[in-house]
């Protein structure tokens, strides 16, 4: 009981780091995109500003944890050595908890949604008819209740993984966790209506892109550092991986800040990129995926050779490193995503 | 490397099952008073137009209208007709600079908020709504207040529930890991 657990969670530090670098884009974007006060308009109180992307950003993380943990055995392949078992094992455990947090993380960023739309003055609360008025009413609220039900299948999943191994296709549990992803992109604000179609589906795979590229490394690193048999199976199949997913994440990133910030009316492109706090945000995370480019080049050409070899190499370091850009571009992303532009 | 192409190719599909409408940020497009119009008497409604709809629900839009004095003389809750916002407003006192505060919540669920000036050029006879609370009530008017539970006992639900999931998950009997 207790080896495949210390597995599992001994490397939690690399997850630790991400979560933190995390939290701070989001306060940096908050401090980037301040609220004017509007003379008589109620504003929500401050619980709801910051706790509502911190809220927003640990339900992102959970859902790159999932995606990650559930596609490991996928990633690890099938004709895997018997040492494997165990660490997968562990994997699963985790795995169930993550998809447990994003449920949780999801009803949270429900109430604090409803909160948000709702402002009081005397901070009377949340009454659970408001947020079922809610979830009637307003489609992000429904995308939140489909997501917690998906991840709620997923805990379901990796449970049944636990007791019983490989008789949980392995796709099944990868899917569950990827559908998750799906239906919020769909409700934040994807841009003018002309180009609406394409920048939805463009969201889509920007999300999902990030959450395979961020969790897949999480996951190979976290879970299959000790074993170096494994890692150099595993790693030059995810390395494949990750190049194509920073290929959909750059292209997708960037016709939807191109869409985005050229929708402004009355405001050039350059202008919009340069005079707004939206436009920093994109900036700031142009600079993070140009940090990960040069990152994932440095694990790929310098440090995989030496993984195959099974030889020791300071790919945790790097991997640390990456995973904290990542964190802050997600952090970024949330307040991005609830920005308007100009 | 195959099985992983076909997990994706599923999720893509997923992406396309669920192509339900999305919207953009909602911003405002025109308003009745114009931003710095002056007039010589103050308008009855104020119309704000929006280049997309607007939801449409019990206290979720507010349009305020505050007065050079800091008094607020709007005539009660906004109403919402597509992507139109209109809500009455009282006879004007006080010449000065008015000003028309919003926050309405976008189809898409994010509140927009915003607000335009104009200026009244000829003291009006109006008195403002009685008291800044009433006032308040008004375009909120919320009506949902009681029963209401504070964000920390959501929270705590939401740690006990995870503390649930944590224990399950660590303590389930596994076939490999015996």
């Amino acid at each position: 009981m207790t080896a495949p657990r210390t597995t599992a969670f001994g490397r939690l530090h690399l997850v630790g780091a991400m979560v933190v670098t995390a939290m701070v884009g989001v306060l940096v974007g908050l401090l980037l995109t301040p609220v004017t006060p509007i003379p008589g308009v109620p504003e929500p109180d401050a619980v709801v500003r910051y706790g509502l992307p911190i809220a927003r950003v640990l339900f992102d993380l959970a859902a790159v944890v999932t995606v990650g943990l559930n596609l490991l055995p996928i990633l690890v392949g099938l004709t895997r050595p018997k040492a494997a078992a165990q660490v997968l094992a562990g994997a699963r455990r985790a795995a169930a908890f993550s998809a447990l947090t994003l449920a949780v993380c999801a009803l949270i960023a429900l109430v604090l949604q409803t909160a948000e739309v709702h402002p009081t003055r005397d901070g009377s609360g949340i009454s659970p008819a408001a947020v079922v008025d809610y979830v009637v009413a307003v489609s992000a609220g429904k995308a939140l209740v489909f997501v917690a039900a998906v991840a709620l299948v997923s805990f379901g999943l990796s449970i049944w993984a636990v007791r019983s191994g490989d008789a949980v296709p392995a796709e099944l549990r990868a899917a569950v966790a990827l559908f998750a992803l799906l239906p919020l992109p769909v409700t934040g604000h994807a841009t003018d209506w002309r180009w609406q179609d394409y920048a939805m589906i463009s969201m889509e795979l920007h999300v999902l892109g990030a959450a395979v590229w961020t969790g897949g490394l999480g996951a190979v690193v976290v879970v299959l550092a000790t074993n170096r048999t494994l890692l150099a199976a595993t790693l030059p199949r995810f390395s494949r991986l990750a190049t194509a997913c920073l290929c959909v994440v750059a292209a997708t990133g960037l016709f939807n800040a191109v869409v985005e910030l050229g929708s402004v009316p009355g405001r050039s492109l350059v202008d919009s990129l340069f005079g707004t706090g939206y436009g920093t945000l994109v900036i700031l995370k142009l600079v993070c995926f140009g940090l990960l480019a040069a990152l994932g080049a440095n694990i790929r050409w310098r440090l995989l050779p030496g993984v195959v070899r099974h030889q020791r190499t300071t790919l945790a370091g790097w991997a640390t490193l990456e995973l904290a850009v990542m964190g802050a571009a997600f952090g970024f992303a949330v307040v991005l995503t609830r920005t308007p532009v100009g | 490397m195959k099985r992983l192409l076909a997990v994706l190719a599923l999720a893509g599909l997923g992406l396309f099952a669920l192509a339900a409408p999305a919207s953009a940020h909602n911003s405002l497009i025109s308003s009745n008073p114009a931003e710095n119009a002056s007039m010589e008497a103050g308008p009855q409604t104020v119309v704000l137009t929006f280049d997309q709809p607007v939801q449409d629900g019990q206290g979720l839009n507010s349009v305020a209208i505050t007065g050079p004095d800091g008094k607020e003389w709007q005539g009660g809750p906004a109403t919402v007709d597509s992507n139109v916002v209109s809500a009455p407003v009282r006879e004007l006192g006080p010449r000065g600079v008015y000003t028309i505060g919003y926050r309405v919540v976008s189809a898409d669920g994010h509140p927009v908020s915003g607000k335009v000036t104009f200026t009244l050029t000829k003291d009006g006879n109006g008195t403002p709504a009685e008291n800044t609370e009433d006032a308040q009530a008004l375009p909120g008017g919320s009506g949902d207040e009681d029963g209401g539970l504070p964000i920390w006992v959501w929270l705590v639900g939401a740690a006990v529930l995870l503390g649930a999931g944590l224990f399950v998950a660590l303590r389930i009997g596994g076939k490999s890991a015996e």
